[in-house]
């Protein structure tokens, strides 16, 4: 089990090359620039979603970013704290930037 | 569990270094320790005691340090990137016959092996860039 | 140090070589770590295949030329090095193009690097 760390918008190849080393037993946590892959209806969100992985959005990101009433419903917003439970939780970590 | 963080990305542009702070909060309140804080590349600004932050933003150099200094934790600054970007302490100040150590006291310079020894002792390593 | 607390380290390098001081930064801590005898693995994946581009010449950039850096591996033992094969057709490279000894791996084999390694450092 990976933690994925997306901090780049989608579009980019960040965003792409995580798209394609993520895989259904993975989770991923957007962050930055990489909230807005989250928005509802997106090409990004629905190729994220197709991934199966458990997917995060961290919140004061997503807040700064004006997108929070714009989510996909699937998304989780979290803080910190969840952050840091998710690293708990995966071996290893891989930052796309 | 022991953690280590790698910080790539510069203080002054995107959110990725008071992200790491704000991560390595919330690891310490879980009851885990920090064994060392590792900036490289850009990443190393964070130690720049220089640095004016406007005053609507947060002083991260100070925030950094008094993390540090709250729950002893190493913060390294890569040596060949520190340099590079005018960060020195006071014997590289004095090395390279500069006027002034630029880096917080807190923080200390040295060399990539510090990562290497951070990455062999930590059951967790997590990297911020961007 | 027993080899229980030895721990592996998976260096992803995803940018190009001359157009950030990360690239050169990633290659380095790959080269530092294996010369602390530090179990590492170098992948290059997207644009970081852009550094095993032979006729590299940066003469003329006033920059360290990242080929003959990457030519010098070997000495440092520095030779678990895998090559994303989707970029490397993307930018109509072959393996035989490159003089390193690679191995190309899929998405698949990718995956199962971030998995088989304690630690990954994504550069």
């Amino acid at each position: 089990m990976v933690l994925h760390t997306l901090n780049a918008a989608p579009g980019s190849t960040a965003f792409s090359d995580c798209l394609r080393l993520l895989k259904q037993s993975d989770i991923l946590l957007l962050l930055g620039d990489g909230t807005y892959a989250a928005l509802k209806g997106t090409d990004g969100c629905s190729e994220l979603k197709n991934s199966g992985a458990e997917i995060h959005l961290l919140e004061p990101d997503a807040r700064a970013a004006g997108i929070v009433d714009r989510l996909d419903m699937q998304f989780k917003l979290v803080d910190f704290d969840t952050f840091a439970a998710l690293s708990e939780r995966c071996p290893t970590q891989q930052a796309w930037y | 569990m022991i953690y280590s963080l790698l910080v790539l990305s510069s203080p002054c542009s995107g959110q990725g270094s008071g992200t790491a702070l704000r991560f390595a909060e919330s690891v310490i309140n879980r009851g885990h320790q920090i064994h060392r804080v590792f900036f490289l590349d850009e990443g190393t600004l964070a130690g720049a005691v220089s640095m004016v932050s406007p005053q609507d933003e947060s002083d991260s150099v100070q925030l950094w340090a008094d993390f540090g200094t709250q729950h002893t934790v190493e913060l390294i600054l890569c040596v060949s990137s520190a340099l590079r970007r005018g960060l020195l302490d006071s014997s590289e100040a004095t090395r390279y016959e500069k006027t002034a150590a630029t880096i917080h006291p807190v923080f200390e310079i040295s060399g990539l092996g510090q990562l290497v020894d951070a990455a062999l002792v930590s059951d967790r390593m997590i990297t911020f860039g961007g | 140090m027993t080899p229980s607390n030895n721990r592996s380290l998976l260096v992803i390098v995803r940018h190009s070589p001359y157009g950030s001081s990360l690239a050169r930064t990633s290659l380095e801590v790959a080269l530092s770590s294996a010369t602390f005898e530090q179990a590492v693995a170098l992948l290059f994946m997207g644009d970081g295949v852009l550094h095993l581009l032979p006729d590299q010449d940066s003469s003329g950039i006033e920059a360290r030329n990242i080929a003959k850096l990457i030519a010098s591996f070997p000495l440092y033992e520095l030779d678990n090095l895998y090559v994303d094969e989707a970029a490397l057709s993307q930018y109509g490279l072959a393996l035989s193009d490159l003089p390193q000894n690679l191995q190309a791996v899929d998405d698949e084999a990718m995956h199962e690097l971030l998995c088989q390694h304690d630690h990954c450092l994504g550069f």
